[in-house]
């Protein structure tokens, strides 16, 4: 099974042996037998006193590995990619990446996770699709030179070049959904975070969101997938578990 | 320069080529702004044949005051604008966007004063040439060129005041919490229509704590000759002093209004 509720370490020579060197992105702590995602007895209360949302939660993603994590509405799927993500802080618990952690080196932690949540939201409506991704792209700081490329190689691989200088207000919702998932595989994330991924995805939406899973598991990335139920795709998961009582379980 | 501070600077751009982006996919809100100034300067110009105002020597001297004044109330307006951008983002859930990112929220944050702050320069520009071309206002052109560090200054004096309520605007969801009458207090005690000279004792204690009455005066004297009341490089010292505390001391603020944000959960929340 590729991703742990963990009760034990995983086998960390065995992982490290996997972990390619990706030009340098991955901190040197990766061959240490860190993983592209690792979330160590994560806690969250919504209140003092209130019940954990979260209790104790570990999750542990090998490289490689595409992993469901489903739960009915309410049971802390979004919270746990929150905190994955580096949105919102957990009382106790850590979040790491390639062993750095979300606290303590945020810019570097952010460039290697990209994270894509649940709903419409998170586009400026008044800027074309091409302008949003070079926003995105600048302020994932993608070096100078490389804006262009990533820009383009986005509108390419998610099909939206005629849409290009189209405003996300004139888009339909798959549309904007394809835009989303764009730019959260647009820097190259070594750890993708999807929280309800095929929400207004026609068939081709889908067909191509597999296709940007797929690459980053050939890289030896990682991707955890959120969502109430099992999808139905034409890519296996690797693991399934479901949030129980703030904990994972096996699906 | 490293490769990680040119990234940074360009993220800063790219934050103000959005901004004008957005701004100019409303074409409607030039031409809104633009009459809103002619307006105000028609006003200011007939109420200064209209009424004789003690402390100026004739109407064209209240009128030149005024039109400073006007022009940076349009300043204010922008300082004030950040939490409500800021709430449109949150609103938006593009601020989670810009968290996410490498650049990070704190910079995005400070980047997002950039356009609203050189628009208000412009729009203070426009504003004085509008009094120039259709009502004869005289500058001083000898020290006109002086009155554009003079702005810069001020503006980074200023800047605390967005960047402090946007914090708020992160911890209370509210963006234009407190800041109307924020405007119009300072409007009143920074003597942007009469002099703070008209105000009780007490009122113009406070006018000489604040940097936007120091700004005015300063910029007042530059751009149309008026009395200063005070050394102007002493405004000038007052005006780097507010800077040079408040700008790093709002950073401060605004850093820890978003990770107890983090902390609590509620960043996520508008």
């Amino acid at each position: 099974m590729s991703a742990h509720p963990l009760a034990e370490p995983l086998p960390r020579a065995t992982l490290c042996e996997q972990a390619p060197s990706d030009e340098g992105r991955r901190p040197e702590s990766h061959s240490s037998g860190a993983y592209p995602l690792a979330l160590w007895g994560v806690t969250k209360r919504w209140g003092t006193g209130q019940p954990a949302v979260l209790d104790a939660l570990d999750l542990a993603l090998e490289p490689g590995t595409l992993t469901w994590v489903g739960g009915q509405n309410g049971t802390g799927k979004t919270t746990m990619l929150r905190i994955a993500a580096g949105l919102i802080e957990p009382e106790e618990g850590t979040s790491e990446v390639w062993g750095v952690g979300a606290r303590k080196n945020r810019v570097r932690y952010q460039t290697l996770v990209s994270f894509l949540p649940a709903g419409d939201r998170g586009l400026y409506a008044r800027l074309t699709v091409r302008r949003q991704l070079e926003f995105w792209a600048r302020i994932s700081m993608i070096a100078r030179e490389r804006v262009r490329p990533s820009v383009e190689e986005a509108l390419d691989a998610f099909d939206l070049g005629e849409l290009a200088d189209r405003r996300v207000d004139r888009m339909s919702m798959g549309q904007r959904q394809r835009l989303r998932i764009a730019m959260t595989f647009m820097p190259g994330p070594e750890t993708v975070l999807l929280d309800e991924p095929l929400t207004s995805l026609d068939t081709q939406g889908k067909a191509l969101l597999i296709v940007a899973i797929r690459q980053v598991l050939d890289r030896d990335g990682a991707v955890l997938w959120c969502s109430p139920s099992g999808e139905s795709l034409d890519l296996a998961f690797d693991a399934r578990w479901v949030i129980d009582g703030g904990r994972l379980v096996g699906a | 320069m490293s490769n990680d501070s040119i990234a940074a600077a360009h993220a800063f751009v790219a934050v103000m080529r959005r901004d004008l982006s957005i701004y100019l996919s409303y074409r409607v809100r030039l031409v809104s702004q633009l009459l809103t100034s002619v307006f105000s300067v028609t006003l200011f110009y007939y109420i200064s044949r209209l009424v004789h105002v003690s402390g100026f020597k004739s109407p064209s001297s209240y009128f030149g005051f005024v039109v400073v004044g006007i022009s940076m109330v349009s300043v204010m307006y922008s300082c004030f604008s950040i939490p409500e951008l800021l709430r449109q983002e949150l609103v938006a859930g593009t601020f989670d966007r810009l968290l996410l990112s490498p650049f990070g929220a704190v910079r995005s944050v400070i980047a997002m004063t950039i356009f609203p702050l050189l628009y208000s320069f412009v729009l203070a520009a426009i504003t004085l040439g509008l009094g120039c071309v259709l009502f004869g206002l005289q500058l001083h052109w000898s020290t006109v060129p002086l009155s554009v560090p003079a702005l810069v200054l001020a503006l980074l004096a200023f800047l605390p005041f967005g960047l402090l309520f946007a914090a708020l605007t992160v911890l209370v969801k509210q963006g234009s919490i407190g800041t109307t009458w924020v405007i119009a207090l300072l409007s009143i005690v920074g003597g942007l229509y009469f002099p703070v000279t008209l105000l009780p004792h007490w009122v113009r204690t406070v006018a000489r704590l604040e940097p936007f009455t120091a700004a005015t005066s300063v910029l007042r004297h530059l751009l149309v000759g008026s009395s200063i009341g005070e050394s102007p490089s002493g405004a000038l010292v007052k005006l780097a002093l507010f800077a040079a505390i408040l700008v790093p001391g709002s950073i401060m603020v605004l850093a820890g209004a978003i990770r107890l944000g983090q902390r609590r959960g509620t960043i996520i929340e508008y």
